[in-house]
């Protein structure tokens, strides 16, 4: 397979994949802070509600965890995206 | 169930061998992707088209149409066989712990009826009691009353009977007393006239007369 | 083949694509991935089937884990999203959430290692089955004109706001909502499956260049074993508490 991979890789492609890589790597980081800084909000402020009132706890995680689907939902995008972007 | 969970440790060895025997993923042999890429490059692509493995994010064929499948077979199997079973058994469960509390509540109310009417006789069995009582001390109150004036009244009978023969006792015995004055009166006076004596004879005769009489009576 | 410090990863097609056993080629062939759906069916089937077999009073092993299997349905899920009318979605959730939990669970099953939703094929055809789904009772429930209007025009919004609104409700539920559902599924999986992958290569590779070195990425590969087991659950869950929200919101459009 070594020399398949060898045959490939011109100058030109080389160019091409390290770029497709920085980009799948600025796609990624783009779409993971957000959603990280949302998925933080969001399991704080479960807490302290489950903090105040352990009597709605079930309540709580169950829209928690809806929560956190939905707004990880966009770094999952952004997780696809990068396979989408081919060098 | 001993049998059953044989005959599923089998299964999944068999399984487990068949699908681990199939090998790694996407192990195809150098000459077949040399064939291959030439056969691209054949074909007018370019050395890159070779290289290229397909995209991980496109469904294939195969697998949508085997997945759709397999969830209509499961779907229709857990609705046909697998939930009825167990819905049933769960609905009969709470249909069973709702009736027997309900069985249990009629019960309690139940005895509780009984209680009360027990509770009912027993005041009523009281009452009746009390009641007997008060009439039979009634009664006798009644009775001793009657045998009171009863008495009272013999009693009074008795006594105006008595006074009335002690008078009747009296007045004989006054008009007794009359006659014998009279016939002692009488008898003095004939001794009087028959000697018709000085006054000390006549004394000393009266008083022998009465000393005679009193001899006598 | 992705090099790193001299290690090879291998690429991602590679540790997800598998060749066909049989009927090579055509739109029925069969691969590993396939033949572990249908070992799934049959697990999930034979699982509820022995449950639900000789039904007792006082329940045995399979029934007591079947009966809280269908009580986490019922209360955990239906009646939280729902309400009661949407008890009749029992089977159907039930069905989906135990094909998805099994089939994320051969992830971490030992020499098997593949995850049948890592491969963007079911997910994305069970996301589209529950847009359909929950399209229909939609339709059906509150006629295709009350269930558009509850869907475009949601109350509470001042008439100006519809202009911006609308286009994006339009969208989310639309096109979002099935793609979300079907992408969280698949890259969590893949994702999971791909950190195991590396973890698994690093570990070889340092085993074989010195032992001792193989015994951190060897402990992390273990932890992130573990952790996988949380996420195979947890994906199961929210697949199916998502797919009940939809239903409970094209039947009951006010909430």
């Amino acid at each position: 397979m070594l020399d398949l991979v060898t045959l490939a890789a011109t100058e030109a492609g080389e160019l091409e994949a390290g770029l497709t890589a920085i980009g799948r790597g600025i796609v990624y980081v783009g779409a993971a802070a957000g959603p990280g800084v949302g998925i933080g909000i969001v399991v704080g402020n479960a807490i302290q509600a489950m903090a105040r009132q352990p009597e709605s706890a079930g309540m709580v995680r169950t829209t928690m965890f809806l929560g956190i689907a939905f707004t990880e939902a966009l770094a999952l995008f952004g997780f696809v995206l990068a396979f989408i972007i081919s060098g | 169930m001993r049998r059953f969970r044989l005959l599923f440790a089998g299964l999944a060895v068999v399984l487990l061998g068949l699908v681990a025997g199939v090998g790694t993923a996407h192990a195809v042999s150098e000459e077949e992707l040399r064939e291959e890429c030439i056969h691209i490059l054949e074909e007018g692509g370019t050395v890159d088209d070779c290289h290229e493995a397909p995209s991980p994010i496109l469904p294939e064929a195969n697998e949508v149409l085997w997945g759709g499948i397999a969830f209509l077979v499961l779907l229709l199997l857990l609705w046909k066989f697998g939930y009825p079973a167990m819905a049933k058994g769960l609905d009969d469960r709470a249909e069973r712990i709702r009736s027997d509390l309900e069985a249990a509540d009629t019960a309690k109310n139940e005895a509780e009826a009984t209680r009360a009417e027990y509770e009912d006789q027993l005041r009523g069995a009281r009452e009746e009691a009390t009641r007997m009582r008060d009439d039979a001390r009634a009664e006798m109150d009644d009775y001793k009353a009657q045998r009171r004036a009863e008495i009272d009244a013999e009693l009074a009978e008795y006594r105006e009977r008595a006074k009335a023969e002690a008078d009747a006792a009296k007045g004989q015995a006054l008009a007794d007393v009359k006659a014998e004055v009279a016939a002692l009166a009488i008898g003095a006076a004939e001794q009087v006239v028959q000697k018709s004596l000085d006054r000390d004879t006549n004394v000393a005769l009266v008083e022998s007369y009465i000393d005679s009489v009193d001899a006598r009576g | 083949m992705t090099t790193l410090l001299a290690l090879d990863f291998p690429p991602v097609s590679h540790v997800t694509e598998w060749p066909d056993i049989f009927f090579e080629g055509s739109p029925l062939a069969i691969n590993k991935v396939v033949i572990l759906m249908w070992v799934s069916v049959a697990i999930a089937f034979v699982f509820m089937w022995a449950a639900g077999r000789n039904f007792q009073m006082v329940p045995g092993r399979f029934q007591g884990v079947g009966e809280s299997f269908i009580d986490f349905i019922r209360n955990g899920i239906i009646m939280q999203t729902i309400g009661k009318d949407g008890l009749g979605y029992t089977p159907f959730l039930g069905t989906l959430f135990v094909f998805i939990m099994i089939c994320n669970a051969w992830g971490i099953i030992p020499a098997l290692q593949m995850p049948v939703t890592a491969r963007i094929a079911l997910p994305a055809l069970l996301s589209i089955m529950v847009w359909v789904i929950f399209n229909v009772v939609g339709v059906i429930k509150n006629g295709l004109f009350g269930y558009l209007k509850s869907v475009l025009f949601p109350p509470g919004v001042p008439w100006p706001l519809y202009i911006l609104v609308t286009p994006i409700e339009f969208v989310s539920v639309f096109f979002v909502r099935p793609l979300s559902l079907a992408v969280r599924l698949f890259a969590n999986m893949l994702a999971g499956h791909l950190l195991l992958v590396s973890f698994a290569v690093l570990t070889t590779a340092m085993f074989e260049f010195f032992p001792l070195a193989a015994i951190l990425p060897g402990a992390v590969l273990i932890a992130m074993t573990l952790f996988e087991v949380l996420v195979i659950f947890l994906q199961a869950y929210i697949f199916t508490i998502l797919a009940a929200v939809y239903i409970g919101g094209a039947i009951h459009p006010e909430h």
